[in-house]
Formats: C-alpha cells, sequence, structure tokens
C-alpha cells in the first residue's frame, strides 16, 4: 500500500502549526514582560502560590467530570435507541441539540431562577452548574456522537449480534461502546474543555470556577492573567493526551483501519 | 388616667421594638453588635482596584471583624440586580449593592431594596440621593483621557488633540457606548465638548464617527488595564479615578498621564448604594454603608480617586490632606460638574441606541 | 420498554431545564406593558438590529466556511493512513483545549499578534508590508473571522476526524485497484460518503460562531453590531436595561437556527440516500 502522506500534508500541517502557536507565544512573551525591557517568572510564582488557582481549578474540574456523567447517562443511551429504534426522533433531537445556541446565557439563567427555587443543596451549590453546563456542552457531544454513530451503521451490527443470540446490554456495552471509542473520546474532550473554560453561568451565579479566576485576576494583574491562560491551555492539554493515550490499549481501533 | 398612659406607653415600647428600623441611623452600638452576630457581609461587583475598594474592604474588615465575600467583581449592575433575585432567600444574596443610576431606579420601580438614611446623610448633595433613602450616591468621577506616555511621549489633552493624525489606531474606550458606562460617559462628554448639551447627546456621536472615520478609533474595549498598560491601545478614554488608579498600579511597568479634556465642560456621574430588602445580612449591611458615608470611608474613596459624594462637606471641614490634594487632577473641573438627570441620560440612551451603529464604522 | 425509558429521561430534562426557561423568554419576546404585543419583534426589522443580524448571520457562514475547509485538510492529513503515529494524539488533544480557548484570552493574544500595535504587524512593517494601510484590520468582521478559525478548526477536526476514519481503506485500495486517480476517488466515494457529516459539522461550525459572545465582545465591542452583542447590551449591561428587546432578539435567533436546521435537514436527506 502505497504511503499517502505527501507534501500537501505537510504543508498543511505547517501552517496550522504557525497559526496555532505564535498567537500563544506571543502571550507567553507578554507573560514574562515585567516592565521596561526586564523579563522574568514572576507572574507564575505569584500565580502558583495563590489558594485560589489550586481550588477554581479542582471545582471546574470537579464540575467537568460530573458533566460527562450526566451527559453519558442522558445522552449516550437515547441517542443508541434514537439510531436503532425511532430515526423518526432524529430531527426532534438535532433541533434540540441546537438549542443551547440561540439561548444567550443570561436569558437561560433567568429563565432558570425564576421557574426553580430549591432544593438549597442542589441551587446554592456550584453542582447547579451541571444543569447549565450539560446543555453547553450538548450541541458538542452530540454532533460528536452523531458522527460516530452514523459512521457505524449500527443497525447491521446489530442485528449481527442478535443473531448470534446477544441481548441489549451485551451488544451496546460490548459491541456498539467499543467502535464508538474515537466519537466517545472527542465528546468527552469537549465536554471537558467546554466545562473549564465556561465563564458567564459561573460568574453571574457567582461560583468561583477557574476561568472567573482567572478572569478576575486579568483585570488588575495583566501579566498575570497572561500566565494564566498559557498555564490554563497547557495543563488542560496535558489532561488531554493523557485521555487519549489511556484509550490507547487498542490503537488499532483508534486508528480506525478496519 | 394612669392606666391609659401606661397603657400607650407600653405600646409605644412595643411598637418601637416590633416596627421595622425607620431607616434612621440611631444606635450605632446597637448597629455593631448587630452586624458583629451575623459575621459575614455579601458584595457584589466591587473590583478591589475600584475607586480603592480593595483598601476599603479591608480596613472594613480589621476595624469590625467582619469577613466580606466579594462575588463577580467584574460583574455589571444589572447583574447585580439579576443577583438579587435570583438568590433570594439564600445565605449568598447581595447584601450592599454599587449600581449606576438607571439601575438603582429599576430597583425602586421593582421594589427590591430596602430604605436606609445614613448618620451623615445630610451632606449628601441632593441630587445624588433618593428621598426615601432607598439608594445613596457613593461618589462620583469625570471623564479623562489616560495615556501611556511610554508609548505616545506627547499626550492629547483635549478633544480637538485628539483628531490629531499622529493618534492613528491608538484610542480606545472602555467597551461600548451601548452596554458599558464609562463610554457612554465618553460620547456625552464629547457632546458636551463639542457643542452638545445634557439633552443632546449627537455632537458626541458625530465626534466618535470623526474619530473612527479619521481611523484614530480603536474598537477594542479597554476593560481593565492590560491595553493601556501594554501599550496595545495606548489612549484610553475612561473615568477618572480608574485611570489614576491603573497610573499607580503600572508605576515600574509604564507611565501614564491622566487629564480631564481641557477647554470643555467635565461630564460626570455617580454610583449609588443601595441595600436589598432581601439582604442576607442585613444589619452589616448597614453598618457597612456608616462606614462608607463616614469621613474616614468617604476619605478612601478619594485615596482611590474617585470623588466621594461628601466631598463638599470634607473640604470645608478642611479634612483632605495636602498630600493626597497634591496627587489629584486640578480641582478647577470638579467643582463645574453638574449631573446629568434620569430623563435626560433615559434620552440620550435612545439616541445613542438608534445612531451609534449606523453612524460610527471603524 | 427499557429504550422508551431513557429516550423520555432525556426529553424530560430538556423540558425542564432547557425548553421551559426557554418558552418563558419567547413568552417575554411577546409581552408588552398592556399585554401580547408584536411590537418588539417587528422592532427587530428597524436598522440597527437588522445590521447585528446581517453581521451575525455573515460571520457565522463565513467562519463556519473556514473552520470546515480547513479543518477537514487538517483531520485529513492528521487521520490518513501514512500519518506518523504520535501526530494524531497531539494534534486532537491541542484541538480540544484550541476548541474553548476563546474570550479575553483568546482576543488578547490576537491583538498582541495583528491588532495595529500587534508584533507580527510590526514585523511585517520593517519589511516593509503595511497591512492596515491596504485596508486590513482584526476588528472587521474579516479579522473576526480569522480570529474564529483558532477554535472553529479544532472543533472541525474533532468532529470529523471519526468520519474519516471511517473511509474504509479497502475502499481506496479498490479504487487505486480499479485505476481511479486521487481526486475521482473523492469525488466518487470520499466525499459522497462525509457528506452528512460535513453537513451536521457545519451546522455546528455555525452555531458556535453565531452564538458566540465574549471573544467578539472583547475584540470590537461596538464597532461591529452583533446580536450577541446586542442582547448582552439590553440584559447585562451597565447603560441600559430592557429584557423585551433582549427576549427578542432571541427569538429572532432561534428563528435563524430553525431556518438553517430546515435547509440542513433537506441536504442531508438528499446528500445520504445512497445508503438506501
Amino acid at each position: 500500500m502505497k504511503t499517502q502522506f505527501s507534501f500537501g500534508n505537510w504543508a498543511i500541517i505547517l501552517l496550522a502549526l504557525a497559526f496555532f502557536i505564535v498567537p500563544l507565544v506571543i502571550t507567553g512573551m507578554f507573560s514574562l514582560w515585567e516592565g521596561g525591557s526586564r523579563y522574568g517568572f514572576s507572574a507564575y510564582q505569584l500565580m502558583f502560590s495563590t489558594t485560589d488557582f489550586w481550588k477554581s481549578l479542582f471545582l471546574s474540574f470537579r464540575l467537568s467530570v460530573e458533566t460527562i456523567i450526566v451527559t453519558f447517562v442522558l445522552l449516550v443511551p437515547a441517542m443508541i435507541f434514537v439510531h436503532l429504534k425511532a430515526p423518526q426522533l432524529k430531527p426532534l433531537f438535532e433541533f434540540i441539540s441546537n438549542l443551547p445556541f440561540v439561548i444567550p446565557a443570561i436569558a437561560l439563567i433567568d429563565g432558570l431562577t425564576t421557574l426553580y427555587t430549591g432544593p438549597s443543596w442542589l441551587i446554592s451549590t456550584p453542582n447547579y452548574l451541571v444543569i447549565p453546563y450539560f446543555f453547553l456542552a450538548l450541541p458538542y457531544g452530540y454532533r460528536a456522537l452523531e458522527v460516530g454513530l452514523t459512521t457505524l451503521d449500527v443497525k447491521t451490527l446489530t442485528e449481527a449480534g442478535q443473531s448470534l443470540g446477544a441481548g441489549w446490554g451485551r451488544i451496546i456495552l460490548t459491541v456498539l461502546l467499543p467502535n464508538l471509542r474515537s466519537a466517545l473520546i472527542g465528546a468527552i474532550l469537549l465536554i471537558f474543555t467546554t466545562v473549564i473554560g465556561e465563564f458567564t453561568f459561573a460568574s453571574v451565579l457567582l461560583f468561583h470556577t477557574f476561568a472567573v479566576f482567572i478572569n478576575d485576576t486579568g483585570q488588575n494583574a495583566i501579566t498575570e492573567a497572561a500566565a494564566l491562560s498559557l498555564v490554563s491551555f497547557l495543563i488542560t492539554w496535558v489532561f488531554m493526551l493523557g485521555v487519549l493515550f489511556s484509550g490507547r490499549k487498542d490503537a488499532g481501533q483508534l486508528k480506525g483501519a478496519r | 388616667m394612669k392606666r391609659r398612659t401606661l397603657l400607650s406607653t407600653a405600646t409605644l415600647a412595643a411598637a418601637s421594638t416590633t416596627l421595622p428600623r425607620l431607616g434612621y441611623a440611631d444606635d450605632m452600638d446597637q448597629l455593631v453588635a448587630a452586624a458583629k452576630a451575623e459575621g459575614t457581609l455579601n458584595v457584589i461587583t466591587l473590583p478591589r482596584d475600584w475607586a480603592n475598594y480593595g483598601a476599603i474592604m479591608d480596613a472594613f474588615t480589621a476595624k469590625y471583624g467582619i469577613a466580606i465575600n466579594d462575588a463577580n467583581p467584574d460583574g455589571s449592575s444589572a447583574q447585580e440586580i439579576q443577583a438579587v433575585k435570583s438568590l433570594k432567600g439564600q445565605d449568598r444574596a447581595p447584601d450592599a449593592l454599587d449600581l449606576g443610576p438607571s439601575f438603582a431606579d429599576i430597583g425602586v420601580q421593582q421594589n427590591l431594596f430596602t430604605p436606609y438614611k445614613v448618620k451623615t446623610w445630610h451632606s449628601v448633595p441632593a441630587d445624588m440621593k433618593n428621598p426615601d433613602g432607598l439608594w445613596t450616591g457613593d461618589y462620583f468621577g469625570v471623564v479623562s483621557i489616560a495615556t501611556n506616555t511610554n508609548v505616545v511621549p506627547k499626550a492629547p489633552r483635549s478633544w480637538r488633540d485628539l483628531k490629531k493624525p499622529e493618534y492613528k489606531g491608538m484610542i480606545a474606550l472602555n467597551g461600548s457606548p451601548l452596554g458599558a458606562g464609562a463610554a457612554f460617559a465618553a460620547v456625552f462628554a464629547a457632546a458636551l465638548g463639542n457643542g452638545g448639551s445634557y439633552e443632546n447627546i449627537e455632537p458626541g456621536i458625530e465626534y466618535f464617527a470623526e474619530l473612527a472615520k479619521l481611523g484614530n478609533l480603536n474598537p477594542a474595549a479597554a476593560t481593565g488595564p492590560a491595553l493601556l498598560v501594554s501599550g496595545q491601545a495606548p489612549i484610553v478614554i475612561n473615568w477618572d479615578y480608574l485611570s489614576l488608579g491603573y497610573r499607580d498600579m503600572a508605576a515600574g511597568k509604564a507611565n501614564i498621564e491622566v487629564v480631564v479634556p481641557e477647554g470643555a465642560k467635565p461630564y460626570g456621574s455617580f454610583y449609588c448604594q443601595a441595600i436589598p430588602a432581601d439582604a442576607a445580612h442585613p444589619n452589616a449591611a448597614k453598618l457597612w454603608q456608616e462606614f462608607l458615608y463616614s469621613d474616614a470611608g468617604q476619605l478612601m474613596f478619594l485615596e482611590g480617586y474617585a470623588h466621594p459624594a461628601r466631598f463638599e462637606s470634607l473640604t470645608k471641614r478642611g479634612l483632605i490632606p495636602a498630600s493626597l490634594s497634591a496627587k489629584l487632577p486640578p480641582a478647577a473641573p470638579y467643582a463645574e460638574v453638574k449631573f446629568a438627570t434620569q430623563e435626560q441620560v433615559a434620552k440620550a440612551q435612545k439616541v445613542l441606541a438608534a445612531n451609534w451603529p449606523q453612524m460610527v464604522k471603524i | 420498554m427499557i429504550p422508551w425509558l431513557f429516550v423520555g429521561l432525556f426529553l424530560l430534562f430538556v423540558l425542564a431545564f432547557l425548553v421551559a426557561p426557554t418558552a418563558v423568554l419567547v413568552l417575554q419576546a411577546f409581552t408588552g406593558a398592556h399585554g401580547f404585543t408584536l411590537s418588539y419583534m417587528s422592532g427587530l426589522l428597524s436598522f440597527q438590529y437588522r445590521l447585528a443580524f446581517e453581521n451575525s448571520i455573515l460571520l457565522a457562514c463565513a467562519s463556519a466556511a473556514v473552520g470546515l475547509i480547513f479543518g477537514a485538510l487538517l483531520a485529513n492529513a492528521v487521520a490518513a493512513p501514512g500519518a506518523p503515529a504520535f501526530l494524531r494524539g497531539f494534534v486532537t488533544s491541542f484541538s480540544a483545549v484550541a476548541a474553548n480557548f476563546s474570550g479575553v484570552p483568546l482576543a488578547f493574544a490576537f491583538i498582541s499578534t495583528l491588532g495595529s500595535l500587534g508584533l507580527v504587524t510590526q514585523m511585517l512593517k520593517h519589511l516593509g508590508i503595511n497591512i492596515y494601510d491596504m485596508g486590513f484590520s482584526l476588528y472587521s468582521l474579516t479579522g473576526l473571522t480569522i480570529t474564529f478559525a483558532y477554535f472553529q478548526v479544532p472543533l472541525m477536526l474533532i468532529i470529523i476526524v471519526p468520519a474519516i476514519d471511517g473511509l474504509r481503506v479497502q475502499w481506496r485500495e479498490a479504487a487505486d485497484g480499479l485505476g481511479a486517480s486521487k481526486w475521482q476517488y473523492w469525488r466518487h466515494i470520499g466525499l459522497p460518503v462525509l457528506t452528512p457529516s460535513l453537513l451536521g459539522a457545519f451546522l455546528l461550525l455555525f452555531g458556535n460562531a453565531f452564538s458566540a459572545f465574549a471573544t467578539p465582545f472583547a475584540l470590537t465591542d461596538g464597532n461591529i453590531a452583533l446580536v450577541t452583542i446586542d442582547i448582552s447590551n439590553v440584559l447585562s449591561g451597565n447603560v441600559m436595561s430592557d429584557p423585551q428587546v433582549g427576549a427578542a432578539l432571541s427569538t429572532g435567533m432561534i428563528i435563524v437556527m430553525a431556518l438553517i436546521l430546515v435547509i440542513y435537514s433537506g441536504l442531508t436527506r438528499h446528500a445520504a440516500r445512497w445508503r438506501k
């Protein structure tokens, strides 16, 4: 099989590298600026020694894990069954998955707080944010799973499994989900980064998530803010690499060649 | 006879303990004790570097031992109103609000506030307070031009200067005049400096349209000091207290010069303190008000370069130290400041909303 | 029975926490001081809001197109059978983070790079190329499209990579065996198979850009009228407060997205017919 990695592909990758790395490098250069022509790491030292930095990071981390779990429980089974049993519901799901785009955050909060004033164990803790976060991540999670399910030809696989005598649960767990791995991982990545980067809901409902922390710092300490954006980018990236490589034990499936 | 007097005295005594406080600060010690019992104060949208609020909050906590939760420091006045409504009945509900006057009016209309008149109520000017005590102006500022002189050695000093070609691409506002108070004020100030009045904001819009056509206007929103200090937008039209605060904060990094536009009437506006009716810690809230309007509190606003509401009273009694006066811009423009009425502001907002997108194109 | 339980649970959740608040919002758009009124909705036809919708839709289309094309090319480069092994993980993980890098940090990064006093702008000036004199401005729709590309392209990549994976190597080999060129493979096999996913991705990219608020706010606030910024000004600003106008604008956004969805459904049905 001839290698198809042409010069064109390399050109695209290099172009992309330049476009994506340069703004980050410039942000990095600014984060090291200490006034005049002095450069140093003081912004970073200041940042890591603040307790708020770690507290808010852990809160955002926890919220993203909760949102991922809620999405897996509510969305994934529903979508699989729509593909299998109720394709007529697909347009409805398409419409729902695009609704979060058109409802401004501030309006959703207004609506939610007018309609629901309790229970207080939910409303006054940051866990309340999981509800708007589920919807915020919905378009991306939905699309990632939809592409995966469309590509997969769920019907044939299910019929094959059924003809071999497997029940529903077995089919989903051992046939469908493993084959959806790259789509599921894509969904996890998108949900995670959506929640970590989300600012509006948290700030209006007065919770101290990581993005709120970055914004608050940015108002007074500008070089620290630049340092923060860079560090949050890198931390999230490292986590992403972790998720990807932990799913690597089925490296063959990741590459998709069948 | 005796019985009736006894009865009426008893009734009076009962009434004075069961009636809601009519809002007159009568017993400071009782208030301090009640506030300390509550132990916490929830404030909202108070950036630490805005009018010296950071130092004021620290001083309050040091004096009374009451911790302060400052939520959403960069939020807008609209979000404050939203928070009062969303967090009703919760422990996190805001106790004290610092709002733009239009939003203070909205709060009054929607019955969100409880009245309170501080001990020094009488020395707050009449045009800066609600007659029923539902809100009180705390400090005011005027529109100023801040320049990063490391990048721009010759700072512009008037509205005419800003049109010079040497300032191409350099002048930014603190956001959009349709959404940011300081930017809206900038347009109004430009109106005052170019033939307009409190009734007529059009010349201000035309001025910025021209500035945009000349290429001098930079559309990036200069909220916070980043663009000014880094030199990406080296000239920013903003509230004087913010610009002066950035000047101090940038010492060692950049030189900032702050000027109230010369040859034009200054445009000023104030912010309003109000206590929500459903405050989580009402007594702490009242104590906070007393602190802000005390001589010490008002002087702390001045140290943040925001002219306090009781500025005239402080000046008359010679309470402003000479060292502080030296750091402030010249006093002349501040003496001339008159505030636009709410009707004039509402009218200007409508004219602006209809014309700004059409006329100002960068 | 159980399948319907899962679908029902999802729908219930959506109804309670998304649809109900939205219904409250849409109702508000039609409610004036004296009851039902169309004045707020018809107010959307005034110059400033028409301009905002035009700009928002134009920006969303342009940046979705840019994201679609460059994202697909990049995804193809990364997911192609001959690609170096580490590249895929590297690029995918980077993309996940970049897809959510937006708002003030992104705006500041681009202002420092391509702003009127940005580093790249200055460097080009030294080389004799003054991009601002040539008409470019970071603070225009073009500049916004370029800035949006920073999160649109990675988003596209993450979404489309599983679909490219689904293009079986055997099909490519069969085509080669029959003597087809690269272009013929893509035109007759590759693209038709990918089309439903490409359309879905475009829809997502469009919605993503259409609803973007933080980035354009930090970059061009006040200069380019955009629907999301107008909504923020009337619902969450420091100058004016007009909940019904905000509700009307949001309802307008819903109508636009609904129209795009209808077009998308029509196109997908057409494109997927080969599957039957």
